[in-house]
């Protein structure tokens, strides 16, 4: 049985049931209780659960990621909210020395199941240090599982599957998909993570694309003249490499398209995956499409120039033939 | 004037044993370093035994330390790890306590409850808050203890763990080792006359001790520990030392002021005065002394020989510790 719900909606109840499940689970974040979150994603799990499981931190997202690391090193699964991916750079150790790390230089011993999630990406005009895709800078450190989604059926799917994985896990919803509506079984369900999904099948070109991109690729599909393949990743660390490299051995085309910056972005890595281990499987150079180099303007139609746009990705396509 | 012995002679004893121990090992570890048998940076403890060995012996053997600041090898030894996990970490070898993956600035120890090290001195901190947070959503009596030093009180991670920490009133006990330099900066050149002051706009019961008296920093955190058991939230301490040594080795210390550096090893040094004051009130002798002392440098030398005869890493081992696969969904976890 399913039924439709909103991305935000499958956020809270992947929350909520994970709270039910596991009493070691626990959610803090600014604004989580009564408030409900920025985009209602935590909406009702306070009156729920309580004030010991549902916890308003004070404004600090060094605190909040720092804390949720020893929380998680002394046997509680917390997950915690930071309000918008940007802030990650406002915990910056936090986030890029030492949660990825303590395990590691542990030899193992540590283990910091945490999952911190945050709003990522651009498109309701919320200017330069609210808007960015931060999966190019999480990826880069070896250590953190990082997650988007890109359907309100993977947002409840791979949460729960964030909140239960032993890693600390970056989950990266995406604000301008809150309320768009999908269908999400009634019975409980997870998604792996580390596994990309063929979403559309194609034998022309493969195009790889998650988050609001994924929604901008299908439309461009439906523009060009040409079978297209589309590959969702659902995590960009570990990346499966696989799914991809075999899509790319069906359709021989590449385009990779992702909100994070071009210089240095995610589908520069993805391309030379493919490049450094399946050249010879490609009928063209690969294709890789992202924002341009600058900061996301908050001015609508500037945002949408950086954006990459419907057009910009069948421009791309068919590019290739 | 004699100053009196303030806890039992067995815990007098066991104090200058503890702290004998850290001096010896360090010294070793110095030369160790020196013969270019241990990698990286070698940063020691003279000076802050007192502060170690009373803090350590504060501490139930549930309680977290999550070590702070750059003198860390003491604490260590003060939280229970076996010295030859200790010295084979600072050699890089598989027998280390993290298999060679951390070394001197990461020795961790999640069985003895020891956090480990962040060596972006300063974030320590948060994570000791995490710590008390899970002690208390467990319903456990154990308490967090976290250490830093002057130079990482400037660091607006140690302020935010403050906040969080009040704003719970969660069971953490802040120890700041004060001994006057941040490598080079020195401590009286920031505001607060007490670095503990930080803890007043915070509400928190703030002390500032002499860190070299062992037991005047065993009786203040067994306090500050005790508040925190019994539900009545933080402390932060100020332990005031004095560092004997150099940052690292390798520091010319250029920017020492020679006559008070000699003033400071005459009179602060807290295992001297520490021996002098057990020998005077009749709990140790000249003899047991001597005991002591040899017992620890064959601890000492079985630890070295550990760590020498621990094999190197395999390269491959490199990759191991990353991830904990499969991820949740690809099958059972390994």
């Amino acid at each position: 049985m399913t039924r439709e719900i909103t991305y935000v909606q499958a956020i809270a109840e992947a929350i909520d049931e994970e709270l039910q499940r596991d009493e070691d689970v626990v959610l803090f974040g600014e604004d989580v209780e009564e408030f409900g979150g920025n985009f209602g994603e935590t909406e009702g799990l306070y009156e729920k659960h309580g004030r010991d499981r549902v916890r308003n931190t004070p404004l600090s997202e060094i605190g909040i990621a720092g804390m949720a690391l020893g929380a998680a090193v002394g046997g509680i699964r917390p997950v915690a909210e930071l309000q918008f991916a940007d802030f990650a750079a406002t915990a910056g150790d936090e986030v890029f020395n030492q949660i990825p790390k303590q395990p590691y230089v542990s030899g193992g011993q540590i283990e910091a199941p945490l999952t911190i999630f945050a709003p990522s990406g651009a498109g309701i005009g919320a200017g330069a240090q609210h808007s960015q895709s931060v999966h190019s800078w999480l990826g880069n450190v070896p250590g953190w599982v990082v997650v988007t989604a890109t359907t309100p059926y993977d947002a409840k799917g791979l949460f729960k599957s964030a909140i239960r994985d032993d890693n600390p896990v970056f989950f990266l919803p995406h604000k301008m998909l809150s309320e768009t509506k999908g269908e999400v079984p009634e019975e409980e369900y997870t998604l792996p993570l580390g596994e990309a999904a063929v979403e559309e099948e194609g034998e022309d070109v493969t195009v790889v694309a998650t988050q609001l991109m994924f929604h901008r690729a299908k439309e461009a599909a439906a523009q060009v003249d040409a079978d297209v393949e589309i590959v969702n990743p659902r995590t960009f660390a570990p990346l499966d490499t696989e799914t991809i490299a075999e899509s790319v051995r069906k359709t021989g085309r590449l385009v990779v398209v992702d909100e994070t910056v071009e210089r240095y972005g995610t589908q520069g890595h993805i391309a030379n995956e493919i490049v450094e281990n399946d050249f010879f499987s490609l009928d063209a150079p690969p294709k890789t499409i992202g924002v341009k180099e600058i900061p996301i303007p908050l001015s609508p139609p500037l945002e949408q120039e950086a954006l990459p746009s419907a057009d910009r990705i069948a421009d791309g396509i068919e590019s290739l033939f | 004037m004699t100053q009196k012995v303030s806890v039992d002679d067995e815990l007098a004893r066991d104090f200058l044993e503890e702290m004998l121990r850290i001096d010896v090992f360090e010294e070793e570890t110095k030369e160790r370093f020196g013969e270019g048998e241990i990698p990286g940076f070698v940063h020691l403890s003279g000076g802050h035994e007192g502060s170690h060995v009373g803090m350590g012996a504060a501490m139930d053997d549930d309680d977290w330390l999550a070590v702070g600041g750059a003198r860390l090898i003491g604490q260590y030894i003060a939280k229970g790890v076996p010295l030859p996990e200790i010295m084979a970490e600072l050699y890089g070898r598989v027998g280390g306590s993290n298999e060679g993956h951390g070394g001197q600035m990461h020795v961790s120890d999640v069985d003895r409850r020891l956090y480990g090290h962040a060596a972006t001195i300063g974030s320590g901190q948060n994570p000791a808050v995490g710590l008390g947070l899970a002690e208390e959503m467990k319903g456990t009596d154990n308490v967090a203890v976290t250490t830093i030093g002057d130079g990482g009180t400037s660091r607006g991670s140690f302020h935010t763990a403050l906040v969080f920490a009040a704003y719970w009133d969660l069971p953490v006990v802040f120890v700041i080792e004060n001994n006057e330099w941040a490598i080079s900066t020195p401590a009286e050149s920031l505001s607060p006359d007490r670095l503990s002051d930080y803890g007043i706009p915070h509400n928190m019961p703030t002390e500032s001790i002499d860190g070299s008296d062992v037991e005047e920093v065993y009786h203040t955190v067994s306090e500050a520990i005790e508040r925190a058991r019994s539900g009545e939230g933080p402390t932060v301490i100020e332990s005031r030392v004095v560092r004997l040594v150099p940052h690292f080795e390798g520091d010319k210390e250029t920017y020492r002021d020679e006559e008070a550096y000699e003033r400071a090893k005459e009179e602060k040094d807290p295992i001297e005065n520490y021996r002098e004051r057990l020998l005077e009130n009749g709990v140790i002798t000249e003899a047991e002394l001597e005991d002591m002392v040899a017992n620890i440098e064959a601890e000492v030398e079985e630890a070295v020989e550990f760590a020498r005869e621990s094999p190197e890493p395999e390269p491959e081992a490199a990759y191991e510790h990353v991830y904990k696969t499969p991820l949740y969904g690809q099958g059972d976890r390994r």
